[in-house]
């Protein structure tokens, strides 16, 4: 697990700006999904956010992908803040049950998910209903009170989604630096060019061919 | 001698009788029993292929050397940070369903049956129900899959922070 560089490098140094950002985009552009994720949608928000820059520099590309695998971070922990309050809200209706031992608490939270979806079927809308109804709770009710006996685990979501925006904010403040180097560096070599155009006479100072 | 002393004398002398692993292997392995994700261990990337080829595409881009070096390795330590956060999420501990969904009360009946077969230590009975009781409490303190992973994954977010922190203070003072 420890230091596991989960993709390849394959970059030929010599190569111009916009070639090695296409092809250091698979070494640090590529995480790992979970089973139920699209990779394609991964890729396609990281194209979106490159063609926002102007011609990006490797390094700029790969802090790029890094900034938007916080932003499918953030996606996932939202998406876990939901989950958090289900698992809560058929831990307290398995608990108000009769059949506590019988009906189990994963196939009644399976039963409740599919349920709030709208994508049960007949056994499970009948189980979570029957539950429902055994715990003397409306499906507002119970949602409250799972809120309270999961807050919890929802603040570790909400510092872990806080986590992500700082982490972003970091990796916006280097891409920042970047680019503000980068033009930097390209406005000294065209004072540099200009200086060089304006020596008229021969055998006054000379400046290299290339400027650095 | 009741039932219960002689089972906790013959744990103490079979306790006696383990005395680890003996084989350099074995040692080694289990110097990493209490490993869980490997990010207090210092890393060292200089003599891998990612920072050499870092190193020098950030080279290009006008960085110092000693920049370069910060940034390169920043980023690696930043992803094995992600990774292990990755990792860390997704295989949380495993529920105990047998455990977290037992009705103890109901099961007392089975455990005289296995402690005392003839109903004359109702106190191994209890100790045994207090003791399952106990360990139910905990698994369902632990909650479900989610609330286990997010639980695990909030322990990370130092190591996030110092990660991010280093990274992006290599680049802007590079």
């Amino acid at each position: 697990m420890l230091y596991n560089i989960h993709f390849s490098i394959d970059v030929d140094v010599a190569m111009p700006v916009e070639d090695k950002s296409k092809s250091l985009l698979p070494f640090l552009a590529s995480p790992k999904f979970l089973s139920n994720e699209s990779e394609a949608e991964f890729q396609s928000g990281l194209q979106s956010l490159l063609s926002e820059l102007d011609n990006p520099s490797p390094l700029a590309v790969a802090l790029v992908s890094q900034l938007n695998e916080s932003l499918w971070w953030i996606r996932r922990h939202t998406v876990d803040k939901e989950l958090l309050l289900h698992e809560a809200m058929a831990r307290l209706l398995s608990k108000a049950g009769s059949n506590w031992m019988g009906s189990g608490n994963s196939k009644l939270s399976v039963a409740l998910e599919h349920y709030l979806d709208g994508s049960a079927d007949k056994y499970q809308a009948g189980l979570v209903e029957e539950a429902l109804v055994e715990a003397n709770l409306t499906l507002s009710d119970l949602r409250v009170r799972a809120f309270k006996d999961a807050a919890k685990h929802i603040k570790m979501v909400d510092d872990l989604i806080h986590r992500q925006h700082q982490t972003m904010r970091h990796l916006q403040r280097s891409i920042d630096s970047i680019d503000f180097k980068s033009r930097l560096i390209k406005r000294m070599d065209l004072e540099l060019a200009a200086l060089e155009s304006k020596q008229p006479v021969k055998g006054a100072l000379t400046l290299d061919d290339e400027p650095s | 001698m009741t039932m219960n002393h002689r089972r906790s004398l013959a744990n103490q002398s079979n306790a006696l009788k383990s005395t680890g692993p003996k084989s350099v292997a074995g040692k080694r392995a289990s110097s990493q029993n209490s490993r869980k994700h490997g990010l207090n261990s210092a890393p060292t990337f200089e003599s891998s292929l990612e920072y050499q080829t870092l190193v020098k595409l950030i080279a290009e881009e006008g960085f110092s050397a000693f920049a370069c070096a910060d940034i390169a390795s920043g980023l690696l330590n930043y992803r094995r940070v992600m990774d292990a956060y990755y990792d860390t999420y997704a295989s949380p501990e495993p529920v105990d369903e047998f455990l977290r969904d037992a009705n103890v009360k109901a099961s007392n009946p089975i455990f005289s049956e296995l402690l005392s077969p003839s109903g004359s230590e109702p106190q191994d009975v209890r100790e045994m129900a207090a003791f399952f009781a106990s360990m139910q409490r905990q698994e369902r303190r632990k909650g479900g899959p989610v609330s286990r992973r997010t639980a695990d994954t909030h322990k990370l977010i130092r190591y996030q922070r110092n990660g991010i922190a280093r990274l992006s203070r290599a680049i802007r003072q590079g």
